[in-house]
């Protein structure tokens, strides 16, 4: 730690605040836009929400779709993520754990994936949907994702459960318990901080998700958030007003989220990106 | 084993993503080679998305890097307030790109955007254009925005690295004179030299997927000025009139194996630099 006076310490603390307002500044405008109608928005672009229409939440949920829209991207992100932990999670055991042929190069080829872009799958996962009926469902969507976020769950999880000392798995099962039990009751509460780890990276990725989205839904009524947005946008570009709510609507969750679990959140991402590099 | 069950599903799932890739090039006719001929010999669009890729990548690697090694700096020196700036600056990481998108066009809006506005107020009128519609101002105007996006990220792993260094060697230098730059420069810029490497190959890599935010700003235009590989293999498959998986999956095919050619080029490019280094 190099000596910095207290003088110096408050003068660098004064320029952060400036450039922090200038950065935040995009979200607390679109913050304020979503509270104001597009023809006071016009007529001073930059003016305070007041009166505050908050009406206009209710009408972007009702008359918008973002009710549905938004129950879309609930679903398929809490699905697609439950689906990852308990198909991805076991995974990671049986790779940290067991012994089996192929171990090794398959290992790599589920991690090299986290260089894949996605581009290179989408192509035939596109095809694959249509030929089994999943295109343009939640239930393809899910899969998609569910499968997308394996190599990174994979990866952070495989290395918490080595970490893990035999002795407790041993000492389960000298008390009898099956491979099934041991798994549920034993290791996985222990690989709980792993987990929610785990949890947070995807579960913001799916939120945010869009090139999948775009290409596996064609329809209105499987839209999720991002792709509601986008051709919320299409049809009314000139609504600034309205698309702010939207986008408030869309983000509103994950801050609620950051705001409650920041520091959890941010090691989350941290160690997702750097697992990944 | 019941894990097996469960491994193997996704397995072939993953199996499906990565290798089943070429089997779409025409599912009834096949070509051979043809596809990557056409790429090479008459294909207009790609080479510039080509380089609009590239220079991307290492535009924001130079932009992103340095100024969230030098925020970084500013938050270790124990600032006051310290986690609201870092919370602060971490947050667009964590909005979709589909919501920073129309944000940032606004921000660009020729008529009332507040960069165009800032700059008629100052009386430089003249300088202020629809940044997003000009062809040489419309790719510039998107790094801008993923270095807003991602500086924050880096700050933080930045941060950390910083914290995990040996303290007292670093008070030691300062002691005998070292200085505060001479500290900053030949001592703590080369202990995180490793991460700074990291950093640039994920930002790299990550620039090359880049899609949903050219998608949403720009669709590639004006006039391709914004096309990227990532977002010409999508239009090409999903938007031309032409029903044509193969293509685009050969194109697809190609730009992985660039990928993989540059994250293995840079890997070895900073082992090399972080050799010498680690020595002394």
């Amino acid at each position: 730690m190099i000596p910095v006076s207290r003088p110096a310490r408050y003068a660098i603390a004064g320029c952060l605040a400036v450039f922090t307002l200038l950065w935040t500044a995009p979200v607390l405008w679109m913050g304020m836009l979503s509270l104001r109608a597009s023809d006071e928005f016009y007529k001073s672009p930059y003016g305070l929400p007041v009166p505050a229409h908050w009406d206009k939440f209710r009408i972007a949920w009702v008359e918008f779709g973002y009710q549905t829209y938004f129950r879309n991207s609930l679903i398929v992100s809490i699905t697609a993520v439950l689906l990852l932990i308990a198909v991805g999670s076991m995974a990671a055991y049986f790779f940290a754990r067991y012994k089996f042929p192929f171990k090794e190069p398959l290992y790599m080829m589920i991690f090299a994936a986290i260089l894949l872009p996605p581009q290179v799958p989408i192509l035939a996962l596109f095809q694959m949907l249509v030929r089994y009926h999943l295109y343009n469902t939640l239930t393809g969507l899910i899969l998609v994702y569910a499968a997308s976020g394996l190599p990174v769950t994979l990866f952070l999880l495989r290395a918490f459960f080595a970490q893990i000392p035999l002795e407790i798995e041993e000492a389960a099962r000298i008390e009898g318990a099956t491979d099934w039990r041991m798994y549920w009751q034993v290791m996985f509460p222990i690989a709980r901080p792993a987990v929610v780890a785990v949890v947070i990276i995807n579960l913001v990725e799916f939120w945010n998700e869009f090139l999948y989205a775009v290409v596996l839904i064609n329809q209105q009524a499987s839209r999720t958030l991002p792709l509601g947005i986008m051709f919320f946008m299409g049809d009314r570009e000139q609504d600034v007003g309205m698309i702010a709510t939207g986008l408030v609507i869309t983000i509103l969750p994950v801050f609620v989220l950051y705001a409650m679990f920041s520091e959890r959140i941010t090691q989350s991402l941290v160690a997702g990106a750097l697992g990944s590099s | 084993m019941l894990y097996l069950v469960f491994t193997v599903y996704p397995l072939l799932r993953t199996f499906y993503n990565s290798l089943f890739v070429l089997p779409t090039v025409d599912v009834e006719q096949f070509v051979g080679l043809e596809n990557f001929r056409l790429i090479f010999t008459s294909d207009s669009v790609i080479w510039p998305a080509v380089r609009h890729t590239l220079s991307w990548s290492v535009c924001s690697a130079f932009l992103e890097i340095p100024i969230a090694f030098l925020l970084a700096l500013a938050l270790y020196a124990r600032v006051p307030g310290e986690r609201v700036f870092r919370l602060a600056w971490f947050a667009p990481m964590l909005l979709s790109y589909v919501v920073v998108g129309p944000i940032w066009q606004w921000i660009y809006n020729y008529d009332w955007g507040p960069i165009d506005v800032a700059l008629r107020f100052v009386g430089l009128g003249g300088v202020a254009r629809p940044w997003l519609g000009n062809l040489s101002t419309a790719l510039p105007a998107l790094i801008v925005v993923t270095t807003w996006m991602f500086v924050g990220f880096n700050m933080v792993v930045f941060l950390a690295a910083l914290h995990s260094l040996p303290g007292d060697v670093i008070e030691a230098a300062y002691i005998d004179g070292a200085g505060w730059w001479r500290t900053v420069g030949s001592i703590m810029v080369p202990l995180v030299w490793p991460t700074a490497a990291a950093l640039t190959v994920l930002c790299v890599i990550g620039k090359m997927k880049q899609f949903a935010l050219v998608y949403v700003m720009t669709q590639g235009g004006p006039l391709w000025s914004t096309e990227t590989v990532a977002t010409y293999v999508i239009k090409r498959a999903f938007q031309w009139k032409t029903v044509d998986l193969g293509y685009p999956s050969a194109l697809a095919t190609l730009w992985f194996l660039a990928t993989l050619a540059a994250t293995l080029l840079l890997g070895l490019l900073f082992q090399r630099r972080a050799q010498p280094e680690s020595l002394t």
